[in-house]
């Protein structure tokens, strides 16, 4: 015979206070965990978006990043027309793309973080889908001008639209503002690439990007660009490169969020079963008529459980109600493969909250146990003559 | 202190709940010195830059290269007492998960500038003679085994080449999980485009007074060049690489401060319960001729020993801890993992605060309570 619910939801709202009180440890501890779980989250997010399915990135042999990738001119051309890659009229949809980075203060700071600057050439922006100006005009090809994210602009001081920054002797102009869709092209620095590449004095190419017809030729011209030993090159779904950033920088927070919720945890736990020894303590009697009256010792183990697992499922949705306005919340940071400027939301995700769910419930389970294992063991006798 | 004997009773009358509730002081503040800790060695690069030592970079970002013909150009500003090439190599060993700092130097001025650096003469000098030689930091001994006269082979991915090395010295001091090596090694085999350049100039000025004349001469110097330069004490430098992080300051902050609160409540509602248990006795007290203040630090106390008894067992935990598990080895950048005395200090002085604050309403209140209140109670 199971206890009524009602007999537990009134002894929790009798000692609102304690109840209260253990809740919100809980609701601090999943407010904890979602906080640097959300973190996590929105840079793999961010990165796992930025990938288009039937785009294939070629970079340099070796290389772990675009940054420290390079693909020459030759190398170009012999990329350029094999099978496999879609066209647009006769031309093949690849995108060759330069890549360097520019430092700059954050605003009302006075040290900031590299941002990436991209130079495009003119199948870019149809390769990269969700490009969108916001405000201001695209660059002219072959100017000494500039698109900037809207994110970055917001972040970095004098990257608005009219101001001027300089790589090496050529002063660029901010010409316009973009969104990229929140992918981490919302961290970049659109110029135009042969612009770049005689700002720079650079004759290669970071590297390239194509379209291909489908997912079989993407296979297939992965294989064979990789597998060509004149080249040296290695190409990879674009997907897959931007998914196998995910580690550098959220694998740190994770494994921070982890470790700390976990403590927390151990900390909440002790304190519910502070609560719940107190609560059994003070139901001496009370569990001694409930078996007089014939329920089991199972019922009264269930009922403290549950008891705590609500208490702990009040604390979790407090915790969860404390962390979802950082959806909101958009910031950034660098790893040392990029070296520059990621910027992303926390995203506050369901199957986080679900996590969040089932990691509060555990709490009040670990907690109530010992307590309702207390609880069921009483003689009746006792429990009853006890004051 | 009269009443010490009852404080010691009190907590030991239930002592399952004064455990559980000292554990959770324990482990919450052990987690808070953990994550100061973290922010100590966080912020150690800006703490103890040496204040004379300045850092040059291209203007635009690292990735951009400098000339390394700038080093005599910077030698001859006056005030400068010596400089040299430093560049990042961003080799890794062996495989990827490996990777730790290794820079390119002149080796003969490396211990000169990097003051820090601790090794014997003869270690100096072997390393100054080879120029395949390489130094190696006391922490990649422990993590990879490096032995003297041992070779190694780096593989950078910047410039797309393997490099091997012979271990010349072992050194103390800095981030001890770094390899230096000569310059001009590097700079033989690396290919034209890549030849006669420095990723950044270390600098050494005469006097802390001298740097910002220094900076402004380097950086006017090459203001109207290709690669015009930024130059920096070692402090905003190491600030930039903090800051390019984000906000994790303001991150860790939060988190310590969530912990705080919800250690606030366990307290709170532990010692609650407590004193809620006790009116009555509150009652035969009063009616026995206690004061209502003697009654409220009575209960002040005990709140006071459990909190002093979970920070001296938190502190004990952290110190031991940290004492045989050298995080430090894990984390890029950090040079040690040890709490501070002042972190100690003040996880002590958090945890009296909240053993103080935790208990004041419900001490409060109870000894407000008329001796037939009191008495009355049904708890």
């Amino acid at each position: 015979m199971r206890l009524p619910i009602k007999y537990n939801v009134r002894n929790l709202t009798v000692r609102k206070g304690t109840t209260l009180a253990t809740a919100f440890t809980i609701g601090l501890t999943v407010a904890v965990y979602l906080m640097v779980m959300a973190l996590a989250r929105g840079i793999d997010l961010t990165l796992a978006s930025s990938g288009e399915p039937l785009n294939l990135i070629v970079v340099r042999n070796g290389s772990t990043a675009e940054l420290n990738s390079a693909v020459t001119r030759e190398q170009l051309n012999s990329l350029m027309f094999l099978d496999g890659i879609s066209r647009e009229g006769d031309q093949p949809l690849a995108a060759p793309e330069m890549i360097t980075l520019i430092y700059k203060a954050r605003k009302g700071m006075s040290q900031g973080s590299n941002i990436t600057v991209r130079g495009i050439g003119p199948m870019s922006t149809k390769l990269h889908s969700g490009f969108k100006l916001t405000s201001g005009r695209m660059f002219q090809p072959g100017l000494a001008e500039a698109v900037v994210s809207r994110r970055i602009a917001e972040r970095f001081q004098g990257m608005d639209v009219g101001d001027k920054f300089r790589i090496q002797a050529t002063d660029y102009t901010v010409v316009g503002l973009f969104d990229a869709g929140g992918k981490a092209f919302e961290s970049e620095l659109w110029v135009d690439g042969n612009s770049l590449a005689s700002a720079t004095k650079r004759e290669n190419y970071s590297s390239v990007l194509l379209r291909v017809k489908d997912q079989a030729a993407m296979e297939q011209l992965a294989k064979r660009i990789s597998e060509d030993q004149r080249l040296q090159l290695k190409a990879v779904a674009e997907r897959k490169f931007y998914e196998d950033q995910q580690g550098a920088s959220s694998g740190v927070l994770k494994g921070l969020g982890a470790f700390v919720a976990f403590i927390m945890a151990v900390g909440a736990a002790f304190a519910g079963m502070n609560t719940m020894y107190a609560a059994v303590a003070r139901r001496t009697q009370e569990i001694g008529t409930l078996r007089v009256l014939g329920f089991k010792r199972r019922s009264i183990l269930v009922a403290f459980m549950l008891e705590s697992v609500a208490i702990a499922l009040t604390g979790t949705a407090i915790g969860i109600v404390l962390a979802l306005p950082l959806n909101l919340v958009s910031t950034g940071t660098s790893d040392f493969t990029r070296f520059a400027e990621i910027a992303f939301n926390f995203r506050v995700t369901p199957d986080l909250m679900v996590s969040a769910l089932i990691f509060g419930a555990g709490i009040g389970l670990i907690g109530s146990l010992l307590p309702s294992i207390r609880a069921s063991r009483f003689q009746i006798v006792d429990a009853l003559r006890s004051s | 202190m009269k009443f010490s004997k009852l404080i010691l009773k009190n907590i030991l009358r239930n002592k399952r709940r004064s455990l559980l509730t000292i554990s959770s002081l324990v482990v919450s503040l052990f987690l808070i010195i953990t994550l100061a800790t973290i922010l100590t060695e966080f912020s150690r690069g800006t703490e103890q830059a040496n204040p004379a030592r300045l850092v040059t970079r291209h203007n635009v970002s690292l990735a951009f290269p400098m000339p390394a013909a700038y080093q005599q150009r910077i030698a001859a500003v006056p005030g400068v007492k010596d400089v040299m090439r430093f560049s990042w190599f961003g080799g890794y060993y062996k495989d990827l998960k490996n990777s730790f700092a290794n820079f390119a130097c002149d080796a003969e001025k490396l211990r000169g500038i990097i003051t820090e650096l601790k090794m014997s003469d003869a270690e100096w000098q072997a390393f100054i003679s080879d120029r395949q030689g390489a130094v190696v930091g006391k922490k990649l001994v422990q993590l990879y085994g490096f032995t003297p006269g041992q070779r190694i082979t780096l593989k950078s991915p910047i410039y797309n080449t393997d490099v091997e090395f012979i271990v010349r010295g072992v050194c103390t001091g800095g981030d001890e999980k770094t390899l230096y090596f000569h310059h001009d090694y590097l700079n033989e085999l690396l290919p034209a485009w890549a030849k006669d350049k420095a990723g950044t100039f270390s600098i050494l000025a005469n006097s802390p007074a001298d740097v910002p004349r220094v900076a402004q001469a380097i950086d006017s110097m090459f203001i109207n060049t290709d690669a015009p330069t930024k130059t920096e004490s070692e402090r905003e430098f190491a600030l930039s690489f903090q800051t390019m992080m984000g906000n994790v300051k303001q991150f860790m902050y939060g988190i310590m401060g969530a912990i705080t609160f919800s250690l606030l409540l366990v307290m709170a509602n532990t010692m609650a319960m407590s004193v809620r248990e006790r009116t009555r006795e509150v009652g035969t007290l009063k009616a026995l001729g206690f004061q209502r203040r003697t009654i409220a630090w009575l209960f002040v106390g005990e709140s006071l020993l459990l909190a002093m008894l979970g920070a001296a067992f938190g502190i004990g935990l952290a110190t031991l801890v940290f004492r045989s598990l050298d995080m430090s080895l894990y984390i890029p950048n950090f040079q040690q993992f040890k709490p501070t005395a002042e972190t100690l200090a003040a996880a002590f002085t958090l945890a009296l605060v909240i053993g103080v604050s935790s208990v004041s309403l419900s001490a409060y209140r109870v000894s407000a309570l008329t001796i037939a209140d009191a008495l009355r109670s049904t708890e």
